[in-house]
C-alpha cells in the first residue's frame, strides 16, 4: 500500500508538471496574442491591407503592443481594422498618431505600425479612429521602378544617336586633323614672338627719343629740329598703337587656344558646337593665315628699322648690354 | 490466392480492431471504473516513460537545431533558428517522435503482458473472479495511454526545446530568455492546440492496438512475442495515419 | 450407466449441451448433473473437450445450444450481473494456476475478494487471506511473488485463491497435471480436506487415474462429445469396455 501511495505521489507530480508546462505555454502564447489582461480598441481605415489578417501584431513605436482584432469591409475602397491594444499603452498613444501596414523583417508577417506624431494632441480613447498612412507596397515600388526603367531606356537611345552624330561631324574631323591643330599652335607661337619683339622695339625707341631730346650724339644735334622730332614722335606712337593692338589680339587668341584645348580634352561645351560649323573653321584658317602674313611683314619692317643708320648705334649698345647681362647670369 | 487471403486477413484484422475499439467505448468506459488500476497503469505508462521520452526529446531538439543551422546560415537567417526549431518541435516532431518512442515502449509491453496473461489463462481467471478483464486490463491501459501521452508530449516538447537551446548555444550565444521569447512569439494556438489534441489520439491508438494484440494473442511464447512485435509495428503505422488525418483536418478547419 | 434426472438436490444440471469450433464438434448432446457435496470426475483424453465443458459451466465459453443450470439458473441466458453473482459461488482452479504474475501472493488472493466486494474492511480481507493460505499450509509465502514459488506451491496458492470466496461448487481443470506423483497426491488430499471443511460440490477434470481414485464419488467419461459412461471408480475399474479400460493400462 505504501508503494502504491509513493507511486501515486510521483504520478501526481508528473501529471501536474505536464499540466504546468502546458498552461505556461498557453499563457505565454495568449499573452503574445493579448488574450489576457485588459485592453482597448482603436480603429484604422486602410484602402488595402496587403495581406494583414486577424491576429497579426501591432507595434507602437516598434514595441509589441497589441494585435489585430477584427477586419471589417466598409466599402470597396475602405477596410476598417480594429486593433486591440494593451491598456498600458493608452497614455502614450495620441489621437494624431499615424498607423501604417508594414512587414516584420524582410519577408515576415504583416504588422500594423503605430507611430506617434510630433504635434501635441489628446490621448486616444476607446474606438478612436487613427490616421492611416498609405505605405508604398513592394508592388507599387516595382511598378514605379518599371516606369523609370522605360524612361531610362528612351533617354539612352537618344543619347546613343547624338553621340553617333557628333562622331561623324566635320568638327570631329577638324579636331582629329593633326595639321590644323599643329598650324594653330605654330601661329600662336609666332604671334607671341612678334608681340614680344614689338614691345622691345617700342621700349628702345622710347629710350632713343629721350636721348635725342637731351641732344646726345650727332643724331641728337641733327634731330634737335622740333619739326623733325615731332614727326618722329608721331611715327613712333603709331608703331606703339599697332603693337598694342597686336598684344591684345595675341591675348585673345591665347585664350581662344586655351579654351579650345580645354574643350578638346573634355569634349563638351558650346565651343565645339561653334567649331562644328565648317564655314567658321574656314574663316579661322584664313584669319590664321592673315595673322601670319601680318606678323611676317611686321618682322620685316622691324628688321629694316634695325638697319637704318639712325638707329644702328642704339641697337648695338642694346646688344652689348644684353650680352653683359647674359655673362653675369651665366657666371 | 495468397494475395486475396492476405487482403481478407488484413480486413478481418482491421474490423476486429474497430470492434475492439467499439467495445472499449461501449463497455470499457462505463462504471464501475477501475480507478486504482487506472492510477497504477498511469504511473507505469506515464511516469516510468518520462526518462526515455526526456532523453530522446533532448537529443532530438539538440540534433534538429544543429542540422537546421547550416541551411539557415546559408540564407542568412540564423537568428530565426529558435523560431524554426520551435515550430518544428511543437507542431510535428515532438508529438510524433514522442508517440513513436511511446509506442515502442508501451505498445510492446502491453502486447506482451496481455498476451502472456491470455495464454496463461490469467484473463479467464480474472473473468471468473468477477472482474471484467476488458475493463480491468484494456480500458485502464487504453485510458492511461490516452491521458499520459499528451502529458509526456508536453514535457518532451519542453525538454526538446531545452535541447534546442543548448544546440543554438553550441555555435553562437543566445540567452535563455531571448530563446523562449522568440519561440513563443512565433507560436500561436493554431500551432499548439492541434498538435496537443492529436496526441490524445496517438495515445489511444497505442493503447488500443497494444491491448488488441495482447488480448487476441495466440497460444505459446511465440504468440506472445509476435503480438508484442506487431503491436509496435501496427501502432506506429496508425500513429502516422492519424498524423496524416490530423494535418488534413487542421487544414480544413483553417487552423494552419 | 443411466442418465440422472434433475432433482432439487442437484447444484449443476447440464442438458443437451452442444459446442462447435468451426467444423470441429467438441460437445454433442452432453448431459451431466452434480449433487450437493458430490465429487464428479470427468474423465477424458486430451482434446476431448473436458476444458471446454467446464469453461461453458463458468460462462467463459458460450455453448451453441443446450442448458447449463447452476443453482437452478441457466448460465447461457444470464446477464453479466447475474453471471458475476453466480461466479462468486463457483470456484475455478485453472490448469496453469493463472496466478497474476505482476502481483504478490497476498494481492492474488485479495483480488477475488475485492472484485466481489465481499469484505469491506482491511482486517476482514487480511483474515480471509491468511485463513485461505493456512488451509493450504503456505501462510509464510504471503508476500512472495508467484515466480518465487515451486510448481506444487503455485498449485496450492491457486487452490487457496479458488477457495477464498468459500464457493459452493469448485471446478478443477486438471489439478494434478504437471506435478510429480508425491505432490499430486498432496493436492488430492488437499482437495478432499477442503471439501470436507467447506462442504463443496466439485467437478474434477483429469486423465490422472490416481487422482480419480482418490477424489471421485462418481466418474463420467467424456467421449466424442457425449457422456459415454457414468459410475463409481470401482465400476470403471471392472468395466470391460475398451474405451474405459484404456485408462487403466
Amino acid at each position: 500500500m505504501a508503494n502504491q501511495t509513493a507511486g501515486n505521489i510521483k504520478l501526481g507530480a508528473f501529471v501536474l508538471s505536464g499540466l504546468f508546462v502546458l498552461i505556461l505555454a498557453f499563457y505565454l502564447i495568449g499573452k503574445n496574442h493579448n488574450l489576457f489582461g485588459s485592453d482597448f480598441n482603436i480603429r484604422v481605415r486602410f484602402s488595402n491591407l496587403n495581406g494583414l489578417t486577424v491576429g497579426n501584431n501591432v507595434q507602437f513605436s516598434g514595441i509589441q503592443s497589441g494585435t489585430v482584432k477584427k477586419i471589417n469591409m466598409i466599402n470597396d475602397t475602405t477596410i476598417e481594422v480594429t486593433l486591440s491594444i494593451d491598456n498600458k499603452f493608452t497614455s502614450y498613444i495620441h489621437k494624431n498618431a499615424v498607423a501604417s501596414i508594414g512587414t516584420e523583417g524582410l519577408m515576415g508577417n504583416k504588422i500594423v505600425n503605430i507611430v506617434p506624431s510630433n504635434l501635441p494632441s489628446a490621448q486616444v480613447t476607446e474606438d478612436d479612429l487613427l490616421i492611416a498612412q498609405k505605405k508604398i507596397s513592394t508592388d507599387e515600388m516595382l511598378q514605379t521602378l518599371s516606369k523609370t526603367n522605360n524612361n531610362v531606356a528612351v533617354i539612352s537611345e537618344a543619347l546613343k544617336g547624338t553621340v553617333l552624330k557628333v562622331n561623324g561631324s566635320t568638327f570631329m574631323a577638324l579636331l582629329n586633323d593633326k595639321n590644323v591643330s599643329g598650324n594653330l599652335l605654330a601661329s600662336l607661337q609666332n604671334l607671341n614672338k612678334a608681340s614680344a619683339n614689338a614691345i622691345k622695339i617700342t621700349n628702345g625707341i622710347d629710350d632713343l627719343i629721350v636721348g635725342i631730346k637731351n641732344g646726345k650724339g650727332a643724331a641728337g644735334v641733327l634731330l634737335r629740329d622740333t619739326i623733325a622730332a615731332g614727326n618722329l614722335q608721331a611715327a613712333i606712337s603709331s608703331i606703339r598703337k599697332a603693337s598694342d593692338n597686336a598684344d591684345s589680339l595675341t591675348w585673345q587668341l591665347n585664350n581662344l587656344a586655351r579654351t579650345v584645348n580645354g574643350h578638346l580634352n573634355s569634349g563638351n561645351g558650346s565651343l565645339p558646337m561653334i567649331l562644328k560649323d565648317s564655314a567658321f573653321a574656314k574663316d579661322l584658317r584664313a584669319t590664321m593665315y592673315n595673322l601670319r602674313q601680318g606678323t611676317d611683314g611686321f618682322n620685316k619692317n622691324m628688321e629694316a628699322l634695325k638697319h637704318n643708320f639712325l638707329f644702328r648705334g642704339y641697337f648695338k649698345s642694346q646688344e652689348k648690354a644684353q650680352r653683359k647681362q647674359q655673362a653675369v647670369q651665366s657666371q | 490466392m495468397a494475395f486475396t487471403k492476405n487482403i481478407k486477413a488484413f480486413l478481418n484484422d482491421t474490423g476486429d480492431i474497430a470492434g475492439f475499439a467499439g467495445q472499449f467505448f461501449s463497455t470499457g468506459i462505463k462504471p464501475r471504473f477501475e480507478v486504482l488500476e487506472l492510477l497504477n497503469q498511469c504511473y507505469i505508462i506515464g511516469y516510468k516513460s518520462l526518462p526515455l521520452i526526456g532523453l530522446t526529446g533532448f537529443i532530438m531538439g539538440l540534433v534538429l537545431t544543429m542540422q537546421l543551422r547550416p541551411s539557415l546560415v546559408a540564407y542568412g537567417v540564423e537568428s530565426q533558428l529558435p523560431v524554426m526549431v520551435g515550430i518544428a518541435i511543437v507542431r510535428e516532431i515532438g508529438p510524433v517522435i514522442t508517440a513513436l518512442i511511446f509506442a515502442g515502449k508501451i505498445a510492446s509491453s502491453i502486447g506482451a503482458e496481455l498476451g502472456s496473461m491470455k495464454v496463461t489463462e490469467q484473463i479467464d481467471a480474472m473473468e471468473v473472479s468477477g472482474t471484467n478483464p476488458f475493463k480491468y486490463l484494456v480500458a485502464t491501459r487504453t485510458v492511461a495511454t490516452t491521458l499520459m501521452l499528451p502529458v509526456l508530449t508536453v514535457l518532451g516538447d519542453a525538454i526538446a526545446l531545452f535541447g534546442a537551446y543548448i544546440g543554438v548555444n553550441i555555435r553562437s550565444a543566445t540567452s535563455f530568455y531571448l530563446f523562449f521569447i522568440q519561440v513563443f512569439r512565433s507560436l500561436s494556438f493554431g500551432d499548439v492546440l492541434p498538435a496537443f489534441f492529436k496526441t490524445f489520439f496517438f495515445g489511444f491508438a497505442v493503447g488500443i492496438v497494444g491491448c488488441y494484440k495482447g488480448y487476441t494473442s495466440s497460444k505459446g511464447t511465440r504468440g506472445v512475442g509476435s503480438s508484442a512485435n506487431s503491436a509496435v509495428v501496427l501502432s506506429s503505422v496508425v500513429i502516422f495515419f492519424i498524423d496524416l488525418l490530423a494535418v488534413q483536418l487542421t487544414d480544413l478547419l483553417g487552423l494552419n | 450407466m443411466k442418465t440422472q434426472t434433475a432433482t432439487e438436490n442437484n447444484v449443476i444440471v447440464i442438458e443437451k449441451l452442444c459446442k462447435h469450433f468451426g467444423d470441429h464438434t467438441v460437445l454433442q448432446d452432453f448431459a451431466l448433473s452434480v449433487k450437493k457435496e458430490e465429487n464428479v470426475v470427468v474423465l477424458g483424453k486430451s482434446g476431448s473437450g473436458k476444458s471446454v465443458l467446464i469453461k461453458c459451466i463458468i460462462g467463459l465459453l458460450k455453448p451453441d445450444s443446450g442448458n447449463i443450470k447452476v443453482f437452478g439458473q441457466n448460465v447461457p441466458d444470464m446477464s453479466h450481473e447475474v453471471l458475476d453473482q453466480v461466479r462468486a459461488r463457483i470456484g475455478f482452479l485453472f490448469q496453469g494456476n493463472a496466478l497474476y504474475d505482476s502481483m504478490t501472493v497476498r494481492e492474488n488472493l485479495e483480488f477475488p475478494l475485492r472484485r466481489h466486494w465481499i469484505a469491506a474492511s482491511q482486517n476482514e480481507v487480511e483474515a480471509l487471506v491468511m485463513e485461505a493460505l493456512e488451509n493450504v499450509g503456505l501462510a509464510h509465502t504471503v508476500d512472495l511473488m508467484p515466480e518465487e514459488l515451486s510448481g506444487g506451491m503455485l498449485k496450492r496458492v491457486a487452490l487457496a485463491r479458488t477457495m477464498i470466496l468459500k464457493p459452493e461448487v469448485i471446478l478443477y481443470d486438471e489439478p494434478t497435471t504437471g506435478l510429480d506423483p508425491v505432490t499430486a497426491r498432496e493436492i488430492d488430499k488437499l482437495i478432499l480436506k477442503l471439501q470436507d471443511k467447506y462442504h463443496t460440490s466439485s467437478i474434477i477434470i483429469t486423465h490422472d487415474m490416481n487422482c480419480v481414485k482418490n477424489t471421485a464419488d462418481r466418474v463420467a467419461l467424456l467421449l466424442d462429445g457425449r457422456c459415454y459412461a457414468q459410475g463409481t471408480y470401482t465400476d470403471f475399474e471392472h468395466s470391460t469396455d475398451p474405451n474405459i479400460h484404456q485408462f487403466f493400462e
